[in-house]
């Protein structure tokens, strides 16, 4: 399918190509093996043993630490209070998170924080894609402008948008007030509403590029001459947009969500810069409670039980996605 | 890889080694190893003086270690480092604060088996160093929170709690007054404690009393928050702006004839005064922070100590280090190039220090005697994160200030249970911390 539409659409194939092998290599790593494995296949058995190496590297930095942390995270374990011990503690640590009203707060705006940043993102991203399918002179150009902000290191990228929001001297407050907007200058980082006003905004900007990129190659799969078809028999724009793309761009879409949601699940350094999880801890996310329990108290029990809680939660949200990514695929792929 | 290439690389390699054990071998003297700030005019200035150590004791050896000039950085590090038994760095510059957390570890050795002169230093800071009745650090330089003014906006300084914020409100008005009226570090970190810490003691409260119980909820303390609060949202002195300020936008703002009144460290006087960068240089005055009917002025004491690290292979020369660095013509030397507060009492009525210092002396020891350390306790920092929340929540208005300093009591006191500290820290140390020295 990919190779007749080549042969239909000639122009652009240059910058287009890189951006489908990345696509198809996503799916590649995604999908199960083929059932055709047979163990008793000399040539398995010596690809087993191809693959032992790099098993065992993913044993050793990525099994056993976590075995490890789970194991911490069964003790109390405080690294300024010695004269405790390291007594073994059961599920205690976890019995305290329960109870703890800080971590519950701090899940809620990790939640809010992804469900905004990552809708935002989806419904930007999807804008510029299409924008970037058209064919119009100088989009290669414009396809690496839109990739800028996703190349800047995220803490320095939050510094930006601390100076933009700044309530004495940023840009935001000027302009504000010059277009009338406000009164006075708003003070961002001390109320809990207006606080996650640059966070989100620094989110969206930072990683809406990323998004459209991925979209932009899955927009590339669908075949041109479903366009036609539907253009022959008269469907406007918005019909082809809601029957065509979207359906065939489903497979995509999970993909970036799947990605986007588990950053920003995870989402620490932008916040941490950002506001440090005040006014109070009102915009605190879970990663940075954790880093706080873990490395500001040196509480390496109960940081690494809240370690094992996100790592549960991302994982439970991995596991969802590729069930879903998984049907889409298929449908896709017949 | 060419054969020849291979044998240069190998041989070169080998050569290093050689030279490496060489030198291991010929140089057999002890080594000892100072970590603490070393970067800046401190660096210089502690790099100066361990050099001089060197020359006048050629059979030690000692090293810089640089740590993070952060202070939480440098905690974090320190701790990991002590919970690994590293016998160095030998010689540790602790914050004030994090003294008995290191003590009641037993990570820092008691220092009286060497019979320092407590009554040399400042009361206070003898009292912040010690952990039940023993010494563990020895005072090295303070620091102490003081209140900026503006002379060409005020007759003098204020009096009382009330005229600090008419004063403020008069400077504001004032033909050529200032935008704020007063600023203070109020972001949440551990500078809004210190900046609590001076209010409170102006309303006559305290964090934790004599007896280690946690007191932040008394009504005292309650009228100190909502006072603060009051200065943004009431009176409208202090822009919200502050609640985001550490001690250089605070400087900053004062710096630039903005602010009437501004409580900062002693470090920005000369910066203030050097009128190639401030446009208030000549025009400002430093004092206390007042109080009102039933507090006393109160100064948040700062600074760092020299401690020795507890496994430490050469505890005798590390305090012989430490004797050194603390004796009056080092600390003297010291505030000449950094401008750090001697803690010795009797250098004050040196006239050298006068000469030394940017702030006049009287002011300075005026300062130094209301000072007042936070609570001394080995969880300190973690109390300390728990409070700063709190008063962050009533200062934003998440929270009324009874409402938050209740919180805030509930859990430190959950803290201190959870620490197995009683009375007086009763409890919450290692089993053999303070049993006395290593023999």
């Amino acid at each position: 399918m990919r190779d007749a539409r080549r042969g239909m659409r000639g122009a652009g194939r240059g910058t287009r190509e890189p951006l489908v092998n990345s696509r198809s290599s996503h799916k590649g790593q995604l999908r199960i093996p083929h059932p055709a494995s047979r163990s008793s296949h000399p040539d398995t058995r010596f690809a087993r043993l191809l693959v032992a190496p790099a098993l065992l590297v993913i044993a050793l930095v990525a099994i056993f630490p976590l075995g490890w942390t789970v194991w911490e995270s069964l003790h109390r374990h405080d690294l300024r209070l010695p004269w405790l011990g390291t007594p073994f503690v059961g599920l205690d640590n976890y019995a305290r998170i329960a109870h703890d009203p800080r971590f519950w707060g701090a899940l809620a705006h990790t939640a809010f924080f992804t469900a905004v940043s990552v809708s935002l993102e989806l419904v930007l991203g999807l804008i510029f894609a299409l924008a970037m399918n058209r064919a119009f002179r100088g989009r290669s150009l414009v396809r690496v402008a839109v990739l800028v902000p996703w190349a800047i290191p995220t803490v320095v990228a939050a510094l930006l948008w601390r100076f933009i929001f700044d309530a004495q001297a940023g840009i935001a407050n000027a302009v504000l007030v010059d277009v009338g907007l406000v009164q006075h200058p708003i003070v961002w980082f001390v109320h809990a509403a207006t606080a996650w006003v640059p966070v989100i905004l620094a989110d969206v900007w930072k990683t809406t590029p990323f998004v459209a990129l991925l979209l932009l190659a899955g927009l590339q799969t669908i075949d041109a001459s479903l366009y036609e078809a539907a253009a022959v028999d008269g469907a406007s724009a918005w019909w082809q947009l809601r029957r065509i793309t979207i359906p065939l761009l489903e497979p995509a879409i999970l993909l970036v969500l799947i990605f986007r949601t588990l950053d920003a699940f995870r989402v620490f350094d932008l916040i941490y810069v950002l506001t440090g999880g005040g006014p109070g801890t009102s915009t605190e996310p879970v990663a940075l409670y954790t880093f706080n329990a873990l490395l500001q108290n040196l509480q390496f029990g109960y940081g690494a039980a809240l370690s094992v809680v996100i790592f549960a939660i991302t994982f439970g949200l991995a596991l969802l996605y590729i069930r879903g990514l998984g049907a889409g695929g298929a449908e896709v792929g017949q | 890889m060419p054969r020849a290439r291979r044998g240069r690389i190998v041989g070169a390699v080998s050569l290093l080694i050689a030279v490496a054990a060489c030198h291991a071998r010929s140089d057999t003297r002890p080594v000892i190893t100072y970590s603490g700030s070393a970067v800046g005019s401190q660096g210089e200035i502690v790099r100066k003086q361990i050099a001089r150590f060197m020359t006048l004791h050629p059979g030690v050896v000692v090293k810089v270690q640089s740590s993070p000039d952060d202070a939480t950085q440098r905690h974090q590090l320190f701790v990991q480092w002590l919970n690994a038994h590293v016998g160095d760095p030998d010689v540790l510059e602790l914050d004030v604060i994090w003294t008995p957390e290191f003590a009641a570890a037993g990570w820092i050795l008691p220092l009286d088996r060497f019979v320092p002169v407590r009554t040399d230093f400042f009361p206070a800071a003898i009292a912040a160093n010690t952990w039940r009745g023993a010494l563990y650090a020895i005072p090295w330089y303070v620091g102490v929170g003081l209140l900026y003014w503006r002379t060409d906006l005020l007759p003098h300084a204020p009096t009382s709690m009330d005229q600090l914020v008419a004063f403020a409100e008069r400077g504001m008005h004032a033909p050529g007054g200032a935008r704020f009226g007063i600023v203070w570090q109020g972001a949440r970190y551990e500078g809004l404690i210190t900046t609590f810490v001076e209010y409170l003691g102006a309303f006559g409260g305290e964090i934790m009393d004599a007896e280690g119980r946690v007191v932040v909820d008394s009504p005292q303390a309650i009228r100190a928050l909502t006072f603060m609060r009051d200065e943004i949202t009431r009176w409208h002195v202090a822009p919200p702006d502050v609640l985001t300020w550490h001690e250089e936008q605070t400087r900053f703002a004062f710096q630039n004839g903005n602010a009437v009144f501004m409580r900062n460290w002693p470090y920005a006087y000369s910066l203030l005064d050097d009128s190639a960068q401030s446009r208030v240089a000549g025009r400002f005055a430093v004092s206390t922070m007042p109080a009102a009917p039933g507090g006393k002025p109160t100064t948040a004491l700062g600074g760092a100590e020299l401690a020795i690290n507890r496994y430490s292979e050469h505890p005798d020369l590390a305090y012989q280090l430490i004797t050194y660095l603390t004796a009056p013509a080092q600390m003297l030397e010291r505030a000449q190039a950094t401008g750090d507060y001697p803690t010795r009492v009797a250098l004050y009525d040196d006239p050298r220090l006068a000469r030394a210092l940017p702030v006049p002396l009287h002011d300075v020891r005026d300062a130094i005697a209301h000072a007042v350390p936070r609570p001394v306790t080995p969880i300190y920092t973690q109390l300390s994160g728990l409070l700063q929340v709190q008063l962050h929540r009533a200062l934003t208005g998440q929270a009324t200030p009874a409402d938050a300093l209740h919180e805030a009591a509930r859990e430190m006191e959950g803290a201190l249970r959870d620490a197995g500290c009683g009375m007086r820290g009763a409890g919450c140390a290692a089993p053999d911390a303070g049993r006395g020295n290593r023999s």
